[in-house]
Parts: C-alpha cells; structure tokens; sequence
C-alpha cells in the first residue's frame, strides 16, 4: 500500500548480455516482466535490425500455424488451450519445431489435396449422373425440337444447305446464378440455332472446396452445325461450364449411368479412407499446435526485443536499456545471473543516469486497480507525482454515497457486488465475454465500497426505499406541544397543519442521536429543512475535498525540491482558498452552534454576510454574527486579494531570480563546480531517485530560463484558473445537493405512485394479497432500473468529475506515462 | 440535382466517404517510399510493406516472391475496398461506380480480343485482366469476329453497350482495328462519364469534370504521339479524340494536324495547363517522359479533390491514387528485382 501514495522510483537500466546467453535472458526477463526495454536502433528500419532472420523465420513459422489452425477449424475441431507453463525455447528448438511443423503441414497438405481431389471427382461423378438423369426427360423437350428441325430447312436461307442436319447435342452443368446470362448469351451468339433446356437438379450436391450443398442447372442443348457448336463450347468454357459427353441413345445413357453410379460408390469408399487419414493427422496437430504456438510467439517476442539492443564494440555482448523499478533490481540482477551461468559470462545490469523523464509505475492489486483506473482515466501521473488513487478509494464511494444516499438501494448494491467479489474466482465469470458485464465486474470493490457508504449516508439521510425509520426515539414531543398550547378536539379537527415550535419548552427533547429526526418524513416543511441541511453540507465537503487538494500538493513540491512553490504557489492558494470560503464554512458550523430556536427569528442570513463581506458593507437588518465580524471579513477579503498578485508573479520572478543568480558567478565556478560533483555523487549514493528529480528539475529550469514570458503565461493561466476555479468549484460541489435531492424525490414519488396505490387497494386480504404482486413488481423493476442503474450512473458521473476537475486540479498534472514492462503475461 | 447538396449528402453517403478518407489516410507517405527505396530484396519489401496498410496481404503467398505476386496481391486488395464501397453504394452513386470500372471493362476486353487474335489461350490472358474491370461474359468476347457481332452477342448487357452506338461495323478484327476500337469506345465513355458529371453538378461536378478534361486532353496528346509513324490517317486519328476536354475543339484540330512532337508540344503552349507540362518534359536521353509528367499532374488534381467535401470524386481521386501507389511499388520492385537501381527513384511521388 504504500507504494500507492506516489509512483514507484523507476530508474534507467543498462543490460550487458553476453551474445550467447541474451537469449536467455530476455527469455527470463520477460517470464517475469519487470523491465521495459526503450529503442536503442529507432533510427534503423526493420529490415536492416540483427536478428530480422530469426523474426523472420518465426513469422513463416506462425504463417505454417495459421494454415494449421485454419485446417483443424475446417475440421470443425477446437484447439484446447495449451496447459502449464511453456517458456520460450531455446534456439536450437525453433529448427526442430520448423521440421516437424512442416512435415505436419505437408502430410496435411498431401491428405487435403487428395481428399479435395476426391470430392472433385466424386463431385464431377455426380453432375454427370445428374445431367445424364435429367437427360431422361430431354425427349419430351426434343420432341417439339423434331418438328422444329423439320422446318428449319425451309428457314435456312437457300444458298446455305446444311448437308449433315445430324442434330448434336452437348450436356453439361453449370450454376444456378449464371444460367440466365448464359441462355441469352447462347440464344444471341448462335442467333438461335439451338435448343436449350435448364433444369435445376433435385438434389444439392456438396461443393468440393467449400463443402457447401449447392444445387446446380443441368442444360442439354442441341444444335446442328459445327461452328455453332464450336462457339457454344467456347461459350459454356467462359462460363465454367461443366460438360459431359451425351450419349444419345437411352440405353447408353443409362449403361452410362449405372457405371458412373458404380464409381461414384468406389470413390466414396476411398474418400471415406482419406478422411479417417486426414482425421488422424489433425488428431496429431490438435496436440501439439497450441504449446507450439506459444513457445514461437514468446521466441518472437524475444528477438523483437533483442533487436531493440545494440552491439557492444567488441561484438561479445549485447547493450539493453530499460526501465526498471530500483526495487526489483537485485531481482533482475539475479535472474541475470541465473540465466546466464551457462554462458561463462555473467550478464549485468546497472543503472545509468538520464535526464528523461521516468516512467510512471504504481503496482496495484485487484482492490486498488479499480480506483487506479478511475485516476488513470484523467492520466496517468508524472514520475513520482503525488497519486490521488488511495484517497480517491475513500472519497469516491464517499461523494457517490453523498448523491445516492438510500439504505436500501444502497444494500442491494452493496449485495450486488458482494456477489461478484465472492464469485470472482469462478472461472465462468471470469471469461464472461460481455463488454457491459465486464465493466460492473472490474469495478466490483468500487461497488462494493459505493454500496456500503451509501448505506451510511442512508442513514444519515434516514431514509430506505423513501420510508424513514426510526430505530430511535424521534427528538420532538407532539403530546407536549399539545398539552402546552392546549389543542382541542375541534381545533385539531379543523387545522389539518399544525405546528411544533421547538423553543417551547418540551417540545424539543433535544438532537436525534444518528441522522434525521424520523418525524421530518411528516412534515410539510420537510423538504425546505433537507434542502438547507443538503446544501450546507455540500459547501462543507467541497471546501475540505479542495483544501485536501491543495495540501496534497505540498508533498509534490517538497518531494520534488521545488520549496519556492510552498510559499509562492501553495501558502497563497491556501490563504485565499481558507479566507473566503473556509471563512464561509466557518459561518455556517458557527451558525449552526450558536443559533438557538429562541433567537429563530432573528437569525443573521449567511448569505447577506457573505455578499456584504465582499462588498465591504454592512446591512443594518442583519444581525452580526459575532462581534467584530466586520473586521475580520475586511481583513480575510484584503488578504485574499492580497495573494493574487503573490501567486501570478512570484513563481516567474523567483525562477528569474535564481536565473540570474546562477549566470553571474563565473568567476567562482570551479568551487562551485565541485561542490556540485560532490553533491550528486553524495546524492547518488544515498538515492537515485532524489537525485535525479533534482536533474529533472534543473533541467526545467534552464528550459523556463529562456522563455520567462512563457513561465509567465503558465503561472497567469494557472492563477486565473485557481481563483475563478475557487468560485465556480464550490459552486460545482452544490451538485451533491443536487443530486440527492433528485435521488430522494425520485424514489419517493415512486413510493407514492406505484407501491401506496397497491397498498390502498382492496381491503379484503386475498385481493390485496393479488394485487399486490404485480404492484410490488413493478416497484421492484423500477427501483432497479430507474434508481438503481440509472441514478446510480449519473452519481457515478458527478462523482468522477468531482474527483477529475473539482479535485485533481489542485494538485495532479497527469501528464506522465505509465511503464509497460516487457512480459510475456497475457493481458486481461 | 438540388442545390446545397450538402446538407443531405451524408444520409445516403455520409459512411461511404469516411472510410474512403481513411483509405487516403493509409496511402503511403514520403518515409515509407524511402525506405521501400532502400530495400535490397523483394522479402524486405515486404517486411516493410507489413509496416503500412498493406499488412500482411502477402502472408498467404508461397516463396518465391515476384513482383506479378505482389501486384495482383495489391489489385484484389484495392478490388475488395472498391468492392464494398460499390456494393454500399446508393443511387447516384453506383452509376457513378459503374462508371468507374467502365475504363477498366473497355481495357479488359480489348486485352482478350488481343489475345484472341495472337491464338493465346483465355486463361493466360484472364490473369492479365484488370479484376476491377471484370464481368460474367468477359471470357466470350472471343467469340466475336467484328465489333457489330461483339455488340450483339456479348457485350449488349453490360455497361459498355452505350459506347458502343459509333464503333459499329462489319470489319473482321486486326491489331489497328481493336486499337480504334479502344480508342472510340474510351472516347464515347469519357464523354458520357463528362456528362454524367456535369449533369450531376453540384461539386461532383466541379471537382470531376476537371479531371475528366483532363484525362480526354491527355488522351488525345498521347494518341497523337502514338499515331506518329503508324498508318493512322489525320482524319481518324481527328474521330478519337475525345471532345470533352480542354482541348476541344481548336485544340484537337491543330492536335489533328500535328506531325511530330514538336508540333504538338507548339500546340500545347496555347494552353495555360499544358504548357508547363510539356516543358518539364526532358530531352530524349534523360528526365521525365511525357506520360510521366501526365501522371504527376493526374496525382496532384486527384490529391486536391481531397480537399472538397460532399461529393464523389474522392471515390475517383481514391482508386487513381492507389492505382498510382501501385504502379510506383511495382516501379521500385521491379528495379529492385532486376538489380536496376539507377532508375528506382523515378516513381510518381504522391504528396
């Protein structure tokens, strides 16, 4: 956890790996995944990198896969999920993987060739048999063909005689899509000196590629002339036509068609031989592809990064930079050692110093990576910037909770995630693939916590499902109101309102131990109290979330160095923040405490001091407060004033100051020269990570030196976004007031609309009792739906963006990347 | 159509443009052509070509690499896009698709009856074919002996029958003869795709019928210099050339007239276009050849059409880009497959 408060110290690494054993050790490295390896040939293309041939081969290899698993999906068979774990292999594995793989892939290749052969064949076979059967019917079509042949001489143009008035005849079979263009292509080539027919065959027949029934469109066509039927041989070429020779006698046919049957059934029994074959070869691939599928794609991995390094001088090792957490270096250091005994020399890493800045690491568990998230949404934080993510866990919930306060909408979501937590080992939920269902489950803690919270402030509130419960007895006495102003029968009887004055005495025994008081829920004043308490209270927490801000960014600059911004930047924003509205907040508690109901009437309003304090007058029908008071406003208000100018200029004429400073003493320099050796490397050995933010920000100075008009800029920008961001922010917190009173009076208008109206129907028990069912239903889909989902996400979305803007404005710049560490770890 | 096109223009082609304009977006740029220069085999080609778009569209072929393999890889790639766009397009969209492949279509036939006439076989030459320009009764072609039979039989279904109306006649075929028929077919297209265009208006209009001037200018240029020295005769060579370009009709008189280059290129400095097309051109021994000039002037309006929104000529401007991209690798391939490296920067760069 308390890793969580700020990112890990993330230094830059240099990896010396022995030629022989890199390998290896980038193998390990990233069984672990603890380093990320930065680029050291960006300026080389892909192609030109060291180990592009064994990538390459690795590529060819996994290209061999792919026709494997394709062929097995074909199969209609799954690949089981490789068991155990499978580190990459080494080098000398990737040639006796190649071999095998190839010499599965062609046995795969030869078997499917065959059987795709076969199934052309058996499929030719039974075309044939197809036309050949559908040729039975042809002499009914040719019969009108006979008169027409008949006639045709007299057609004929009389110079042209046709000797051989032979009519020929040419079968075959061709798909159903192409058949219409290719009867008027026939008709319009041969000018219609031909018969066709086309008939759809009966049966579907399997494609041979595909495996696909399809049906086909036989065609007999009969033609006399040889030209004609050269061009229609072309033709039905074009169209992929197949075609059969047609014997014309019937008996012939049928002889024909008993042999082609006789084949088609010996064919069928070597196909069926094939594909037991065929099935044992994916038996074999099945078992051996998916280990095989990892090692390559970890080898690969591995060689991409092994060309990311460079080549030492003496061409014996290999040079890696990374990024790394100090912590695990001895880890990496070991690991390195381990793998690369063998090898004779050791590989060793150490780290090297950088001006760049650092990766951002922050190691979460499955609690904390839920509210991580939420922060990383908004941007993952500079190197070791101050991360909001452990307070968030508690102030999200806490703020949702705030919108959402309802005990019993609050439990049943607390129930909700409570279920997902307990089950979230199952692996059924874990591979649960829907996208909606997924984001609930990895938010199943912030649930949790939001579920939970939101029964605390339901109870504040006290309200569950819109009922008030009292689990106390309530603070006001209605007996001694009445016995003090002796209500009588009739006067009860006509004022259908009457009132509880608290400052008669015994009528307010005193405050509610826990919440509201219960007998609010009866009042008609209800409302206008809860508005007033919500309100206050919104203005209460917005002030602290911020002020918490503000403070937080204390840490980032004492952490990074900067003391200048704790007095130029964070002491006046605090000044300002605290005079005027933490003043504010002051008013309401002081309000609060010293206002009794004796002085009701002559209550001071807070809101005419609070205008009045900004306008340096006074309002003679406003009480005072306290004595003084006006002093101390004007006071608060120059004050405030007073840091504006501080907090736009300070910064820039402080960085051009020490800008100054540090060109001017030149003659001084070989003094000043050492003592800054001495001190990095006295800082060096006491820790890196001071060290080099103090680098960083040297650096940042001498950028800013040379733009101070941009220093100004920035520090203008920001000022004017703080002061007016004071404003408008406290403003944006009264959205908790808001929302709540919308999430109040929503569920209780459904209270009064669906679930009263079904408890006033029917007196009689047993229709109440029907009744009631379909009503508490409705009720039920509702409360889920509108109050549950809907109003739970629109509280989860003001909740954010008083975390992201409200909140992290204050301190976090999020302007950081986050380290990816080289792993072979799949991602979830 | 109506004026403001643009307001509703995205109901019916809204998604179509979008993805043609990420397609732009993944043409290749300067870097990647450097480095492609760089290659010293066709492998590294295609390592680098896995970098781009292209991706792994050569995964699936087996060794040994050729040049034919990647380019037929990068037409059924351009083919599939082209194919979903057309096959998502609405009215008058597809008219205008259809128009497109037409150039493609005149170009595929006339390649078959080529091949009919040297006795090759069709399957030799379908490989050749353009797979844009493709349709069902391509492969019959063969079966015509002159263009009035090629009309009637074959060609009265598809979306060249329009062209067809002036190039009818009873001539059996011959090399001069297929090639004239090209050349009006192509013509009569080029008018009719010119006034599809300018009938449609709107910035379709504005931004295609420049491109298609153009093209039928840089038709008519390119026919003149190929008729030098053939036995063409001025007033055929006059009926090829398409009249819906700039040149029309001053210009395609004179161009009729012109007896060698230098006629031609006198000519073209009439032309405020032109002109400066035609000095770039270098001198015999070194430099850009005409058709390159051509080509470079034909990317840049293509690329500017990019610049407009609401209308089609994106579409064209997109398949001509690419089509260019394809020549230039198939360009820097070629060198590097025949160790010719001298030539390999002459590629059309697309800016």
């Amino acid at each position: 956890m308390g890793s969580m408060f700020r990112g890990e110290e993330v230094v830059l690494v240099q990896f010396f790996l022995p030629t022989s054993a890199a390998y290896s050790c980038v193998s390990q490295l990233g069984e672990l995944g603890l380093a990320e390896f930065r680029d050291l040939n960006a300026s080389v293309s892909a192609f030109q990198r060291r180990f592009v041939g064994d990538v390459r081969r690795c590529e060819e290899l996994e290209k061999t896969f792919m026709f494997l698993q394709e062929e097995v999906r074909r199969a209609g068979l799954v690949l089981p999920p490789p068991e155990g774990r499978l580190l990459a292999p080494p080098p000398r594995d990737l040639l006796r993987i190649q071999e095998e793989t190839d010499r599965l892939a062609r046995e795969l290749r030869d078997v499917r060739g065959n059987q795709q052969s076969l199934r052309a064949q058996l499929h030719q076979l039974q075309l044939h048999s197809a036309v050949l059967g559908q040729g039975h019917h042809l002499p009914l079509a040719a019969a009108p063909m006979d008169g027409l042949l008949e006639r045709s001489p007299l057609l004929q143009p009389p110079g042209g005689p046709h000797q051989d008035l032979r009519v020929n005849f040419v079968a075959g079979a061709v798909k159903p899509t192409k058949a219409a263009a290719l009867e008027r292509l026939l008709w319009r080539a041969c000018r219609g000196f031909l018969i066709a027919s086309f008939r759809e065959t009966e049966q579907q027949l399997e494609d041979p590629v595909t495996g696909e029934p399809a049906t086909w469109m036989t065609f007999l066509i009969s033609y006399w002339g040889e030209q004609i039927g050269q061009k229609i041989r072309k033709i039905t070429d074009c169209f992929h036509c197949h075609v059969f020779p047609f014997v014309e006698q019937e008996e012939g046919r049928l002889g024909t068609l008993q042999q082609l049957q006789q084949q088609s059934l010996e064919l069928q029994e070597v196909l069926g031989e094939t594909e037991r074959f065929l099935s044992q070869v994916l038996g074999r691939v099945q078992q051996l592809l998916p280990p095989w599928q990892v090692q390559i794609r970890k080898m690969k991995a591995v060689y991409l990064v092994l060309n990311q390094c460079s080549m030492s001088a003496t061409h014996k090792c290999l040079i890696a930079e990374g990024w790394c957490a100090s912590s695990d270096l001895p880890t990496l250091q070991q690991v390195l050692q381990d793998s690369s005994s063998e090898a004779g020399v050791s590989a060793v890493v150490h780290r090297i110093p950088c001006r760049e800045m650092p990766p951002t690491l922050i190691r979460t568990n499955r609690f904390t990576a839920g509210f991580q998230g939420i922060v990383d949404a908004y941007g993952v934080g500079r190197y070791q910037e101050v991360n909001p993510a452990p307070y968030t866990i508690i102030t999200f919930p806490f703020l949702f909770a705030v919108m959402f306060g309802d005990v019993g909408h609050g439990l049943l979501m607390f129930l909700f995630a409570l279920a997902m937590v307990l089950a979230e080992n199952r692996p059924a939920v874990k591979a649960a693939q829907n996208e909606i269902w997924q984001t609930f489950f990895s938010g199943r803690y912030l649930l949790l916590l939001m579920g939970l919270f939101s029964v605390y402030t339901g109870f504040i509130y006290n309200e569950c499902f819109s009922r008030a419960t009292t689990i106390f007895p309530s603070g006001w006495s209605v007996a001694a109101m009445a016995t003090q102003s002796g209500w009588s029968d009739a006067f009860l009887a006509e004022h259908p309102l009457l009132t509880l004055d608290p400052a008669v005495s015994g009528v307010f025994l005193g405050p509610y131990p826990f919440g509201i008081d219960p007998v609010w829920s009866l009042a008609v004043n209800h409302l206008t109290f809860l508005n007033s308490f919500k309100m206050k209270m919104s203005i209460i927490l917005g002030v602290t979330h911020m002020t918490f801000g503000v403070v937080l960014g204390v840490f980032n600059h004492v952490h990074f160095g900067q003391w200048h911004r704790l007095l130029l930047e964070t002491l006046p924003e605090l000044i300002f923040l605290l005079g005027l509205f933490g003043y504010l907040v002051f008013l309401v508690i002081y309000k609060w405490l010293c206002c009794s109901a004796t002085s009701a009437a002559s209550a001071p309003s807070l809101l005419i001091h609070f205008i009045n304090m900004f306008l340096f007058s006074h309002s003679p029908t406003n009480q005072s407060l306290f004595p003084g008071q006006e002093g101390v406003q004007s006071a608060l208000v120059v004050l405030a004033l007073a840091t504006v100018p501080v907090l736009l200029l300070g910064t820039p004429l402080f960085l051009r100051w020490q800008h100054r400073r540090s060109l001017r003493p030149t003659g001084r320099q070989p003094e000043e020269d050492k003592s800054g050796i001495l001190d990095s490397s006295d800082a060096s050995v006491a820790g890196w990570g001071s060290d080099e933010e103090k680098v960083g920000c040297l650096g940042d100075r001498e950028e800013a030196e040379f733009v101070l008009s941009e220093v100004l800029m920035h520090q203008a920008i920001h000022t004017i976004e703080f002061c007016l961001g004071c404003i408008s922010n406290t403003a944006s917190y009264l959205r908790l007031w808001a929302l709540s009173l919308a999430h109040a009076q929503l569920s209780e208008v459904l209270w009064a609309m669906v679930m009263r109206v079904g408890l006033r129907m029917g007196h009689e028990l047993g229709v109440a009792a029907v009744v009631l069912v379909p009503i508490f239903a409705a009720f039920a889909g509702l409360t889920v739906a509108i109050l549950l989902v809907m109003e739970g996400l629109s509280a989860f979305l003001h909740a954010l963006r008083l975390h992201w803007v409200e909140f992290q404005n204050k301190f976090y710049l999020g302007s950081g990347y986050k380290l990816s560490p080289f792993t072979f770890a799949e991602e979830d | 159509m109506l004026e403001g096109a643009e307001f509703y223009f995205n109901v019916d082609h809204g998604y179509l443009e979008g993805l043609v304009r990420g397609c732009k977006a993944s043409l290749l740029t300067q870097q990647d052509y450097i480095n492609l220069v760089q290659c010293e085999t066709l492998e590294d080609v295609k390592i680098h070509l896995q970098t781009t778009d292209y991706g792994n569209f050569l995964a699936n072929q087996t060794n040994p690499l050729t040049v034919s393999k990647i380019d037929t890889e990068m037409r059924k790639k351009l083919c599939r896009e082209f194919e979903y766009f057309r096959n998502h397009s609405l009215e008058p969209l597809s008219t205008f698709f259809t128009y497109m492949t037409c150039s493609y279509m005149i170009d595929n036939v006339i390649l078959l009856m080529n091949g009919a006439l040297q006795k090759k076989p069709v399957k030799e030459i379908l490989v050749k074919c353009h797979p844009l320009g493709r349709f069902t009764e391509m492969e019959a072609v063969n079966i015509a002996e002159t263009p009035s039979d090629l009309f009637k039989a074959v060609l009265v279904e598809t979306p060249l029958a329009p062209f067809f109306q002036d190039c009818m006649s009873e001539n059996t075929f011959d090399e001069l003869n297929i090639e004239l028929l090209r050349n009006k077919l192509y013509k009569s297209y080029l008018e009719a795709f010119y006034k599809f265009c300018k009938n449609h208006g709107d910035v379709t209009g504005e931004i295609m019928c420049p491109i298609l001037e153009f093209e039928a200018d840089r038709r008519a240029f390119i026919i003149t210099l190929n008729s030098f020295g053939t036995e063409l005769s001025k007033e055929d060579r006059e009926t090829l050339y398409p009249t819906c370009g700039k040149l029309y009709p001053e210009g395609l008189r004179l161009l009729a007239q012109a007896e060698d280059f230098d006629q031609m290129r006198r000519v073209a400095d009439h032309y405020g276009v032109y002109k400066p097309l035609f000095e770039a051109v270098g001198d015999g021994s070194g430099g850009k050849t005409l058709e390159d000039v051509f080509y470079e002037r034909e990317v840049q309006m293509n690329v500017l059409a990019f610049n407009r929104q609401f209308h089609y000529g994106v579409f064209y401007a997109y398949t001509k880009l690419k089509e260019q991209e394809m020549r230039n690798i198939v360009w820097i391939a070629e060198c590097i497959s025949q160790r010719h490296r001298t030539k390999i920067n002459s590629y059309i760069p697309i800016l």
